[in-house]
């Protein structure tokens, strides 16, 4: 289990060595993000060189298909393992940086849409996978992670929640495996959706933003539809973050109500502490680039700094996620996980759908 | 973004999380292209 979930260990090392020790994984990430953009590049040519009939396949799956790869069958080898873990962090700083194409009303306009979407999406998840959990006779905590991880984002979500309600080590190793599980699946399934059913970039980008977890598999969902899409996935996505703070503090005091947890003492610390930093580095960036701080090649280059960040990320989603060890972790929370997601992507389609016609996107 | 990442010296004071670090790397980055010590990105 410890491959599947991606926090960094905290060991008394030296800084210098713990720097040291990212570097070999951090070259994987790249090699194997950049072995995706050639693909990419290269395949799709060669296809039509020699007339086959290829499909146009970006470098985003190509990259995570690189990464699956690697991991189900060779393995990510123990020196890599603490460079690949930090695809989460290239993921953050990447969506700071994404900031400089969002125009600071663009984001009051759709933020403020998507808030009213989100809030929704979260209290009917919320909501069905409690329902589920009591259904299939899940413990009482392992049911709040795994609620809190399809409603609010997947797995800084179940972490955050797990130290506030005092779950199990088991408990969060399930919910975060099921978790991951099932992002990989939407990450082939959504587009295909979105395809099918002939979604706008807008609709589609708020789907995969609602629908989908963990905040790496979002934002690659959308950018496998297409680049305005991805946009709006990490928009709605990052709202959706930002209100992990109000979740876990709602669960924080009902479990600590029922004497299960402690009490929690400075409620506005405690939101500081959950909220995710990386949202207001998104905002301030945004702010700045309206404000026309950076020069429109400026924003271009920030811009491709974003996607070379994504590019890590996208390889890192592939190599941390390994088929095998999600099987070990057993079929009920799995099963709950599954019915929870098919229902939530279908609620949150029904619901951006719906929104889409109202205000015409 | 609970993860915690040490940010050098052992105080706790000193520690910054995932998240923080990766807003402040962004900044710097975005500090190089704002005083042209990075002109041009390629993709």
């Amino acid at each position: 289990m410890a491959d599947v979930i991606t926090v960094p260990q905290v060991r008394p090392v030296q800084p210098a060595l713990r720097f040291l020790r990212v570097i070999p994984g951090v070259l994987l990430l790249a090699a194997v993000g950049y072995a995706g953009k050639l693909l990419e590049q290269n395949v799709g040519a060669y296809a039509k060189v020699h007339h086959w009939t290829f499909p146009n396949i970006e470098y985003v799956l190509w990259a995570i298909i690189l990464g699956l790869v690697i991991s189900n069958t060779v393995g990510v080898p123990e020196i890599f393992r603490t460079g690949v873990a930090t695809y989460e962090f290239w993921l953050k700083a990447g969506i700071v940086l994404l900031g400089a194409r969002f125009l600071l009303g663009d984001i009051l306009k759709l933020g403020g849409a998507s808030l009213v979407l989100v809030a929704i999406e979260i209290a009917g998840s919320l909501a069905f996978m409690t329902f589920l959990g009591r259904l299939f006779k899940l413990k009482p905590k392992l049911t709040t992670l795994l609620a809190v991880g399809s409603a609010v984002c997947g797995v800084s979500a179940i972490i955050a929640t797990k130290g506030a309600i005092e779950a199990d080590d088991e408990d969060s190793s399930f919910s975060i495996a099921a978790i991951l599980a099932l992002g990989a699946l939407a990450l082939f399934t959504f587009p295909v959706i979105g395809h099918f059913l002939h979604l706008s970039d807008r609709v589609y980008g708020l789907w995969a933003g609602l629908g989908v977890d963990n905040t790496a598999e979002a934002t690659a969902a959308g950018a496998l539809y297409s680049d305005a899409a991805g946009k709006l996935a990490v928009l709605v996505k990052s709202t959706r973050n930002a209100m992990i703070g109000f979740v876990v503090l709602g669960y924080a005091i009902y479990w600590a109500s029922k004497g299960q947890a402690q009490a929690v003492g400075n409620k506005a610390a405690f939101l500081w502490q959950k909220f995710p930093k990386f949202v207001l580095g998104f905002l301030l960036i945004s702010v700045l680039a309206t404000y026309h701080f950076f020069s429109k090649e400026q924003v271009g280059a920030l811009a491709n700094l974003s996607r070379w960040a994504f590019l890590l990320t996208f390889a890192g989603v592939g190599l941390r996620t390994n088929f095998s060890d999600m099987r070990k972790q057993g079929l009920r929370p799995f099963a709950v996980g599954a019915i929870g997601e098919v229902v939530i992507a279908g609620f949150t389609l029904a619901l951006v759908y719906g929104a889409g016609k109202i205000f015409g996107w | 973004m609970s993860a915690e990442v040490e940010a050098g010296k052992t105080g706790s004071r000193w520690k910054l999380s995932l998240d923080t670090w990766a807003v402040l790397v962004a900044f710097l980055l975005a500090l190089l292209v704002r005083t042209g010590v990075f002109k041009h990105i390629p993709w």
